[in-house]
């Protein structure tokens, strides 16, 4: 080879970098916006009251609600409001018969324990799983999509470090106005200021779908899945139902029980087997406050006595336990707000370097095209992809919110057309990217964002009564905070395609007192 | 409480690691200062960050210090950043 280590690293380093790298960006988008599920989740469901301390009266409601309507039921379960917001006090049972995942559900409110006609959203929850199942496409395909755009992230990452070479002195450059030289200090400023978070956050995402990437440490050591889920994790006790009726004890008893065997700590979901069976078996599952505390085991109690069932504990192990620490730094659940927005903003960071490094491959080659006018197709395809996803995506999920507060409540498959309207924004933006001048399709695309993004706190004020106008005065901090967020990206966004519109491109620099940047690209 | 001076600790010990630099050092102030000058704002700078890392951790517990530090090198970093990008500016208004 006679390339030196950092030639190589360079042409990794751009073709890792680009061909994943819509995906990259989209997972960035998605995943940043994750950090805010419950809070996202709790803005779409306007319906819902910004309490979620249950009482034990809400708690009687359920119960009533439970053996009123779903009386016969094979299963009942009851979810917990997450302290986040986003989630009223869940109800759902099973009927003999149906199918696995066909409950019947309704929503109480926690403090008065009235039920609430929320409207049919797919929520935050929606934008979190897109950024590894994707949608559209089964499940196991989009992981394996995701798996091998992460391993190239890594790649990326560390074979920009080693092209980077000036990675220390030019730590504070930011030199604007340049051309390529510019794209490349935000792309390295973006990169290199939130390195800790970019190595953190792909190395533990590949660790979150590790069962995908290399399933053979099970298939190895196990006949089945099933049966290293057995041996690993806590496992129920297996019980038939007995056919006598008995009463199922209420579910303010199974809390008070929780609460003495794991010494204070609270239920987030509460599963009951076979209710008013003699047989009922119900399973509590701890929530866990903060990341000090240790992991409680699920509780199983007799359905009918509200006496605990003995039960397999999970199995401790370091792998586990790293796995779980990976897992945990990733998906952030124990951070506090401050640090939340940590996360988000390090997101965003990691948003802007993807989408700089694209923009990046064709500022290069820009200058370098034999006609500027016509060029080549590859070019063509990238820079029009880029604006359909990096202007397309944030479109969508703009779209996603509008969508929320513009759809009729009854609708039909309410929540799947909101989905639809995020896919129907964005697919909208790669036909506009492909059919415009491409500086035209930026500026239009960047400027549509900024308009949906600053008519969602509009919308949002003329379709509830929790607008602006009143979540600030009345301190609804997850409303404010969320139609503010939308305000300020309205303003990237604008001043993002202010700055696009009124860029006018460098005749060719002359190439006489340097030789061309050749680092990191 | 942690949090801000975390915050304050990492952005002062960036600023203190940027001035430490002789190119910044002509950019904010004109003229170079003499190497041992750089020298010790380059090691207080790096001592202000682990001053930071030792109160996030006794305070928030290491776990979760480190990863709040972690987030807020990033921030005072580009807090650190956007002034040196904006610093003419900034001169512009010190000096009026």
């Amino acid at each position: 080879m006679k390339q030196g280590l950092r030639q190589s690293m360079a042409w990794l380093h751009t073709w890792v970098g680009l061909v994943p790298g819509w995906v990259l960006y989209v997972i960035f988008v998605f995943g940043t916006a994750a950090f805010f599920q419950n809070e996202i989740d709790a803005w779409m469901r306007p319906e819902l009251s910004s309490g979620t301390q249950v009482t034990p009266r809400a708690l009687a409601s359920a119960d009533a609600a439970l053996r009123a309507r779903g009386a016969g039921a094979e299963s009942w379960s009851v979810s917990m409001p997450s302290p986040r917001g986003g989630s009223g006090l869940s109800l759902s049972w099973r009927m003999p018969g149906a199918d696995r995942h066909d409950r019947t559900s309704l929503v109480l409110d926690p403090e008065t324990g009235q039920e609430i006609q929320l409207r049919e959203t797919k929520g935050g929850f929606f934008l979190y799983r897109f950024h590894f199942d994707l949608h559209y496409m089964p499940v196991s395909w989009a992981r394996y999509l995701v798996c091998v755009a992460a391993l190239a992230m890594l790649v990326a990452i560390l074979s920009g470090v080693v092209t980077h070479k000036k990675i220390f002195t030019d730590f504070f450059m930011m030199r604007f106005g340049k051309g390529q030289r510019s794209w490349l200090d935000a792309h390295n400023a973006t990169a290199v200021l939130v390195l800790p978070f970019h190595l953190m956050i792909t190395y533990t995402g590949l660790a979150t779908l590790l069962f995908t990437l290399m399933p053979w440490a099970i298939s190895a050591n196990f006949p089945d899945r099933q049966e290293f889920y057995r041996s690993v994790f806590a496992s129920s006790p297996e019980r038939e139902a007995s056919g006598m009726p008995a009463a199922t004890v209420p579910l303010a008893q199974m809390v008070a029980a929780a609460g003495r065997e794991w010494r204070g700590g609270v239920p987030s979901y509460v599963g009951i087997d076979n209710p008013g069976d003699a047989a009922a078996t119900a399973s509590l599952y701890a929530r866990r406050e903060d990341w000090k505390d240790d992991r409680l085991d699920t509780l199983y109690l007799d359905g009918a006595s509200g006496t605990v069932l003995p039960s397999t504990r999970a199995a401790p192990g370091g792998a586990t336990a790293t796995h779980r620490v990976m897992v945990d730094l990733h998906t952030a659940w124990f951070a506090g707000y401050g640090l939340r927005w940590l996360y988000f903003l390090s997101g965003l960071g990691g948003t802007a370097m993807a989408a700089t490094g694209l923009c990046l491959w064709c500022v290069k080659r820009r200058a370098k095209l034999p006609d500027p006018a016509r060029p080549h197709f590859g070019f063509r395809l990238v820079e029009r992809l880029n604006i359909g996803f990096i202007a397309g995506a944030p479109l969508g999920i703009a779209a996603y919110f509008i969508a929320n507060r513009l759809l009729p409540q009854a609708m039909a498959h309410r929540a799947d057309w909101e989905v639809n309207a995020l896919f129907i924004a964005w697919g909208g933006s790669l036909v506009w990217a492909f059919s415009r001048p491409a500086k035209r399709a930026w500026v239009e695309t960047l400027a549509a964002c900024a308009a949906l993004f600053a008519a969602v706190p509009l919308l949002n004020q003329m379709t509830t009564a929790r607008g602006l106008l009143q979540s600030l005065p009345s301190a609804d901090w997850t409303f404010a905070a969320f139609d503010l967020t939308m305000l300020a990206l309205a303003a990237g966004f604008a001043f993002t395609a202010r700055k696009v519109a009124s860029h006018k491109p460098r005749p060719a620099p002359a190439r006489k007192q340097r030789p061309p940047v050749e680092d990191a690209a | 409480m942690i949090h801000l001076i975390t915050a304050l600790l990492s952005l002062a010990g960036f600023a203190l690691l940027l001035m430490a630099m002789p190119r910044h050092q002509q950019d904010w102030l004109r003229r170079k200062l003499p190497p041992g000058t750089s020298r010790l704002l380059k090691l207080g700078g790096l001592a202000l960050l682990a001053a930071g890392f030792a109160l996030a951790g006794q305070g928030l517990g290491w776990g979760y210090g480190t990863v709040a530090w972690c987030g807020w090198l990033s921030a005072g970093a580009a807090i650190t950043l956007t002034a040196q990008t904006n610093r003419e500016r900034i001169l512009a208004r010190w000096r009026r």
